[in-house]
């Protein structure tokens, strides 16, 4: 008992001693104002300097590349009619991680395909320790040539400069049949194939989750379709676990036109106050 | 004579014990880890993608599994109503079900696609074969009593009494889910997949299993990611304070292997071999989450991870 009433009569003392308050409030002014100025603005300022040269780049572009803006449009929308995917509003780190595939394909190495097809769940898996992971690939005739002349730096330039960017979708008109079925796609998948519902990944209204999961909503139809089939034939081989790939290869070309069509009938904003 | 003897012997057997135990334990560690015919998993970098010819893929023939009416089907009348307000409370039970629910979890984080996903515990399945024994309570169990477990354990609330609306919408939306499905039959897809163990469950192997199939969406600390707009969870908690409590019926490591296997990961089902099921499952079963309510404080803490 008495080291307790030690401690007490020595705190007492200490905090009624007006230098030990003097000397507190003097440090916090000095701290805080340091504090304040060494973590927040620096690193902001920072950012939109990357901003700016991503926006530099994606306008102009540079020696060896044409610039963004010539297909993905001015303001990162996109076209609807050719399908051009919408790069505005996208998490950074997705954009980065694209431009880095698109950079590695096409593979150099061969890679011999199975002609016959198997029953897989029959075959015994003896390889599960001795897997090989391969980087991912992703085959555009353009954006291969393109990413190609960027350096690490001008991706995370563009990827800044575009997750920034607003962008406002505006839905398209679909007959009612295609929409409910799409719908149901969306919102429950295939359950008796296996097949999980696009919300339970891509977010609940496809607006895409973190940086693994690209948003469905705002992009044009024709894009998507033609990711769905480039995940078929093996043109497109970048996603974690080859989720996208199993699910891809269930889906139908009615599936695929549904719920397209679902996802671009759906209004949604981003980054827009 | 004999008596000297026996204190010798007391002797030997005190000190040798002391001796030879931390040998004995060193042993069965050394014969665990490195088994002959144990393969280690690769500690590889975080993958980026697997290579098409190395993935499993489950196929199902057309008609395989029972397929329950569309959303779409659902009556504009009274009985449409429940039955819209019972998949409501299914599919978000935090917000439908508020008074009720105890976490994160929603019915639907266990039994997926709204209930209606084959090897998941599907209501299409499970409705038509109550009531029946249960070994866990040891009594023959209706379907309303087995949600008021569900709501106990798996969801770490409070049993709905069996006069409550939300009761009476769930067993609404079961019974419509299983319109043309017969009754007393155990049909395909019912409940979870079998798990075989072949070796020893190893908690590091299923670290690593984790780390490399599971973390992407249940997050590194296994606790779960939530919407970025709104309440409730994106990716549900495998772990910690929202997720399931020491009662439920994931707690047991077969349980939780076998829903594992033929469901997780989303869209891989049947991807994880048994083994590689039954030691993550071991992983998740190892951490920390709500007490058993049907446990002792003291109980809880001695017996950190018994599950029934």
């Amino acid at each position: 008992m008495w080291l307790v009433s030690y401690i007490k009569h020595f705190l007492i003392a200490k905090l009624k001693n007006a230098s030990t308050w003097s000397a507190l409030l003097a440090g916090l002014m000095v701290l805080l104002p340091l504090m304040i100025v060494m973590l927040f603005p620096f690193s902001s300022s920072l950012d939109q300097q990357y901003r700016l040269a991503g926006e530099r780049l994606a306008s102009n572009g540079s020696r060896d590349t044409l610039a963004c803006i010539t297909c993905h449009g001015r303001q990162g929308e996109g076209d609807f009619v050719m399908g051009i995917p919408r790069l505005a509003g996208l998490h950074p780190d997705y954009i980065k991680k694209q431009l880095e595939d698109y950079a590695r394909a096409p593979l150099r190495t061969r890679v011999v395909l199975d002609p016959i097809a198997r029953d897989y769940i029959k075959t015994p898996r003896t390889y599960g320790d001795l897997t090989v992971f391969t980087p991912g690939t992703r085959h555009n005739d353009e954006m291969n040539v393109v990413a190609k002349t960027l350096s690490p730096e001008d991706r995370h330039n563009l990827a800044l400069y575009y997750s920034a960017l607003p962008f406002v979708a505006t839905p398209k008109a679909y007959d009612f049949e295609t929409l409910e079925r799409g719908e149901d796609l969306a919102l429950r998948g295939k359950p008796e194939y296996g097949l999980p519902a696009c919300v339970s990944c891509h977010g609940p209204n496809g607006q895409g989750f973190g940086a693994v999961f690209p948003p469905l909503v705002g992009q044009p139809m024709v894009y998507m379709i033609d990711q769905i089939n480039k995940w078929q034939t093996g043109r497109r081989d970048n996603d974690h676990l080859s989720l996208m790939k199993n699910i891809a290869n269930q889906l139908t070309d009615g599936d695929k036109i549904n719920v397209a069509a679902y996802y671009s009938n759906q209004s949604y904003s981003v980054n827009v106050e | 004579m004999m008596k000297i003897n026996t204190i010798y012997l007391k002797r030997v057997l005190l000190y040798g014990g002391c001796l030879l135990f931390p040998v004995f334990v060193m042993a069965q560690e050394l014969g665990q880890s490195l088994g002959s015919l144990d393969v280690r998993p690769s500690l590889v970098n975080p993958r980026l993608s697997l290579p098409t010819q190395l993935t499993q893929v489950h196929v199902v023939s057309p008609g395989e599994y029972f397929s329950p009416p569309l959303v779409a089907d659902i009556p504009d009348d009274k009985y449409g109503d429940m039955v819209r307000m019972g998949r409501n409370i299914f599919v978000n039970s935090a917000k439908y079900a508020k008074r009720y629910a105890g976490n994160g979890l929603n019915c639907s984080s266990c039994h997926l696609q709204e209930g209606r996903k084959p090897h998941s515990g599907p209501l299409w399945a499970a409705f038509g074969m109550y009531p029946m024994y249960r070994h866990k309570t040891r009594t023959v169990v209706t379907f309303e009593e087995r949600i008021q477990d569900c709501f106990l354990y798996s969801m770490d609330g409070i049993a709905p009494t069996l006069d409550s609306p939300e009761m009476k919408a769930l067993v609404t939306y079961a019974q419509w889910l299983s319109k043309g499905a017969p009754v007393g039959i155990k049909l395909p897809g019912r409940g979870f997949p079998i798990v075989n163990r072949s070796q020893d469950l190893d908690s590091k192997r299923g670290k690593i299993v984790y780390e490399t199939r599971c973390e992407i969406c249940h997050g590194e600390d296994g606790k779960g990611k939530k919407h970025l707009q709104g309440d409730g969870y994106m990716f549900p908690p495998l772990w910690g304070r929202n997720s399931y409590n020491k009662g439920a019926g994931m707690q047991r490591i077969k349980t939780l292997a076998q829903f594992i296997k033929g469901n997780m990961p989303l869209g891989a089902s049947f991807s994880l071999s048994d083994q590689e099921s039954l030691d993550v499952a071991m992983y998740i079963w190892l951490q920390d989450r709500p007490k058993n309510p049907k446990m002792s404080w003291v109980m809880d803490f001695f017996l950190p991870n018994m599950a029934h």
